[in-house]
């Protein structure tokens, strides 16, 4: 069986030293997390081994054969019996199971020169089995669940390598799985294991580690800080070694829901969710958990004015609300951070005060022109009330990390007071300290007298921030509720999959 | 990614890298280090300053070596005047091009406008109209085919380009119907002539008027663009439409808004033409599209590098016609205008995008 060892990887970019003598040892068989922040190298690590940069100095073990990663290319990794799936799994979802199989092995061939189908739909079938995927050669790869598509593009990796001969290398897998579709995938991963596969993962999600990894190697701004087996770890340890310095999590204190509705929604239907009971007080944080799929996006852009409710009644400080476009919603001071920060959030080629000041340059309107130095005063108030770290104002947002680019977008609407903040996954892709970061300032929001609507996958984050969680369940939004003291990723999890409504009530 | 840019004492500078650059806090930074003042965001290193001015510098380079190489004809009075008020059309009519460009949309229409207002006025004051009303609807028109490729665009999305191309060809053969070949001589009064020609008693400060004209137009549409809340949100727009709605900005509306502006200003355009040249020519419109788009590109990489922007649009048109005319002076002249052109659109589309990525 073949491990795999780094020995002394340095790698630097310009003045900063990305990696500064790294070395680790992924033990054959076994599943290895590498975990570090935002910047902490993990990436330059997988991109190194890849070989997609040079390193400086450093050699690459695997099995018995020594690289020089100085010298390192894809093509070797290769041979090396490197296998990567990335993030993006590079899934064709118009194109159909077999064909995405043969763009990673090849079609086969008649004598001809011609696609041979039916070998090529045996060969798909074959693998399909062998990697537990639920789908036929015919399927187009867009309609598999995500979870069936993150194993696709395993099994395209991997093709017909024996356990034995290759390590799997997956770079943040889990992002954009749901809960349910991480235990389908983690479950595949065990059997590759079992099997004698070596499999090293790189993950934002501290819980799937304790629960999936043997060992693990911490990267902190570009050193190794600790490597070790996960037993006996826990995640309040991973999250201080990974930041460096123990992170107060947000205060948080059970609401008493008695506070002034700041938006009622009654018997309304968008999308696919067809019945939503909804209220949101004054100072509350109200987080919505649901599979990926189940409706969590829709609610937040019908109340965004982004897209039409279907029917129902929705109220808004008294008002009846019904926004046809955001800037509808915006008037009205409802204030919404989408999903997507590189394609909707920020402004990609604008400045950091360009940045902060969309959507409020009106404010500046002074006397026939506006105010550079008024825009720039905020800009760097904005900039220090919110933690952004940048240098100045006048940086090019892409400069910033995405954690950075994040507050940029949340400090854009939170400066206006808004009465109802709806955020759409706030803090993914982002290391843990930007994230408790974020986390304290939509708890501080609240305390303010907004009302929040915290949409996350990540239920510990639920947990962390909300005063309660409305899950969905079959479409449902309001019967199944977790309030604060009890919530608890495992609740989460446990109301998601159970099929049934349970109300608050019962379930104490 | 630690060239913090952090100005040190004595004028020296810390930067490694270009301004566009920055910092990206790994966790060591300290928190922002806000600058003093608004102009201490530029200027810290020696390259952007560089980049900035790099096209007004061989502008510089440009005349002083063709200077050197034919001082009887190319630094003299009569070669600037012609130079200056050649070119004057062409800027207003780059402009055009760049409003929707801010906006992040092309417009191809731009010269084909151009000569259809032009020829609109002439034909108007051939037949009696007064002069201000035939401006106007030379204006009108330039306006009206912007607010048709607007439409097109945002209503039933279809891509700038075709539209504007398809648009450009509908004018030029509407054009065409309507007068002929025929170039329109007839009426056109000495008052607006007067602005284009360059008869000592018709200058103003030594320059044709037009050239004033054109300056004005240039810092109108500087301010419209750069200093008002409608100029951001065109800019907005053109980063990301998306992004743009979620902040409150109707996307349609500025988008048909600025082909509509770049229409109106492309008949302004055509009006100058038409002062310039005293006559109303349907052959020449078309042939302004590339040269405006040339400039307006290759102007994005100057005066703020990466952005389309006003200022560095008119100096890249008067380096590519202080360099087309210094080869013409030197015999290079056979088919140097083209040449020329299509080299500074590919460099300046080329530039563009290696600033941008550049600053990720």
């Amino acid at each position: 069986m073949s491990g795999l060892r780094v020995e002394h990887a340095t790698k630097r970019f310009g003045a900063q030293l990305a990696l500064d003598d790294v070395s680790m040892t992924v033990r054959p068989g076994a599943i290895h997390a590498l975990l570090g922040g935002n910047g902490s190298g993990k990436s330059t690590l997988i991109k190194l081994l890849a070989g997609v940069h040079r390193a400086d100095n450093g050699r690459l073990v695997v099995g018995s054969a020594s690289f020089d990663l100085t010298r390192h290319t894809p093509g070797e990794a290769a041979r090396t019996g490197l296998r990567f799936v990335h993030q993006s799994l590079g899934i064709f979802p118009g194109l159909s199971v077999a064909e995405n199989l043969a763009l990673g092995h090849g079609y086969r061939t008649t004598r001809a020169g011609r696609v041979d189908w039916p070998a090529q739909r045996a060969s798909a079938l074959a693998s399909i089995d062998r990697f537990h995927v639920d789908a036929t050669p015919n399927t187009p790869a867009g309609a598999l669940r995500p979870a069936d598509q993150a194993l696709l593009a395993i099994a395209r990796a991997l093709g017909n390598d024996d356990a034995a001969a290759s390590v799997l290398v997956l770079d943040e897998p889990t992002a954009s799985l749901p809960r349910l579709e991480v235990e389908v995938l983690f479950a595949s991963l065990r059997r590759h294991r079992d099997a004698g596969r070596t499999i090293l993962l790189v993950t934002h999600r501290l819980d799937e580690v304790l629960e999936l990894a043997d060992h693990l190697t911490i990267l902190r701004d570009g050193r190794v800080v600790e490597e070790r087996a996960t037993a006996g770890l826990d995640h309040d340890h991973l999250v201080e070694c990974i930041a460096g310095a123990p992170v107060r999590t947000a205060p948080r204190s059970a609401r008493t829901g008695r506070e002034e509705a700041v938006v009622e929604i009654e018997n309304a239907a968008v999308g696919p969710l067809r019945q939503v009971d909804l209220t949101v007080r004054r100072g509350e944080v109200v987080g919505i958990a649901g599979l990926l799929g189940s409706g969590r996006t829709e609610l937040l852009e019908a109340m965004a004015g982004i897209r039409r409710w279907d029917r129902g009644s929705v109220v808004l400080r008294g008002e009846p609300y019904a926004p046809r476009e955001p800037r509808d919603a915006i008037a009205a001071g409802v204030v919404y951070v989408p999903e997507d920060r590189p394609g909707t959030g920020v402004f990609t080629g604008e400045t950091l005060r360009q940045n902060l000041h969309a959507g409020a340059v009106r404010h500046y309107w002074r006397r026939g022109r506006l105010d550079g130095r008024a825009e720039r005063r905020d800009a760097r108030e904005l900039v220090h009330r919110f933690g952004v770290r940048a240098a100045h104002e006048e940086l090019a947002i892409e400069a910033l990390s995405g954690g950075n680019q994040q507050k940029v977008v949340i400090a854009r609407w939170l400066r206006h007071d808004p009465r109802l903040v709806l955020l759409d996954e706030p803090t993914q892709g982002i290391d843990v300290r930007a994230r408790h970061d974020i986390q304290r300032l939509v708890r501080e929001r609240a305390e303010h007298g907004s009302g929040v609507v915290y949409v996350s996958s990540d239920f510990e984050e639920l947990a962390e921030t909300c005063d309660r969680v409305v899950v969905i369940v079959d479409g449902a939004v309001g019967q199944n509720e977790v309030r604060a003291p009890r919530i608890t990723a495992a609740v989460l999890v446990s109301r998601c999959y159970s099929n049934r409504s349970v109300p608050e009530e019962a379930s104490r | 990614m630690t060239d913090h840019l952090i100005e040190e004492p004595g004028g020296s500078f810390a930067a490694s890298g270009p301004a566009g650059r920055g910092i990206e806090a790994g966790g060591a930074t300290p928190p922002a280090s806000p600058a003093p003042d608004g102009g201490a965001a530029r200027g810290r290193s020696v390259w952007p300053m560089l980049e900035r001015d790099a096209l007004v510098g061989l502008l510089a380079v440009v005349v002083i070596v063709m200077s050197l190489a034919k001082p009887d004809l190319y630094p003299t009075a009569a070669n600037f005047r012609a130079t200056m008020a050649s070119q004057a059309v062409l800027a207003v009519c780059a402009l055009a091009a760049l409003v929707p460009l801010v906006a992040g949309q092309f417009d191809l229409s731009s010269g084909a406008v151009l000569g259809a207002s032009a020829v609109g006025a002439a034909s108007a004051l051939g037949r009696g109209v007064p002069l201000p009303l035939a401006l106007l609807g030379a204006v009108g028109i330039g306006a009206t085919v912007g607010v048709t490729n607007g439409l097109l665009v945002t209503r039933l999305s279809i891509n700038p380009l075709i539209v504007t191309l398809g648009t450009a060809s509908v004018v030029r053969g509407l054009l065409d119907r309507y007068v002929g070949g025929k170039v329109l001589l007839e009426g056109i009064p000495t008052s607006l002539t007067r602005y284009g020609s360059a008869l000592p008693e018709n200058l103003w400060i030594g320059l044709p008027r037009v050239v004033f004209l054109m300056a004005l137009t240039a810092c109108a549409v500087w301010y419209l663009v750069e200093h008002t809340p409608f100029g951001r949100s065109l800019a907005a727009v053109g980063a990301s439409p998306a992004a743009a709605r979620l902040v409150g900005v109707r996307v349609e509306r500025r988008t048909i808004a600025a082909f509509t502006l770049g229409g109106a200003l492309a008949g302004v355009a055509g009006v100058l033409q038409l002062a310039y040249s005293g006559q109303g020519n349907p052959a020449v419109g078309p042939n302004f599209t590339l040269p405006a788009l040339a400039a307006v590109f290759l102007g994005a990489s100057a005066i703020r590098p990466g952005r389309t922007n006003v200022g560095g649009t008119i100096v890249a048109i008067y380096f590519l016609a202080a360099t087309i005319s210094g080869l013409n002076f030197l015999g290079l002249g056979r088919g140097v205008e083209p040449l020329f052109n299509g080299f500074a659109l590919l460099t300046g589309v080329g530039l563009s995008s290696v600033l941008a990525r550049r600053r990720r």
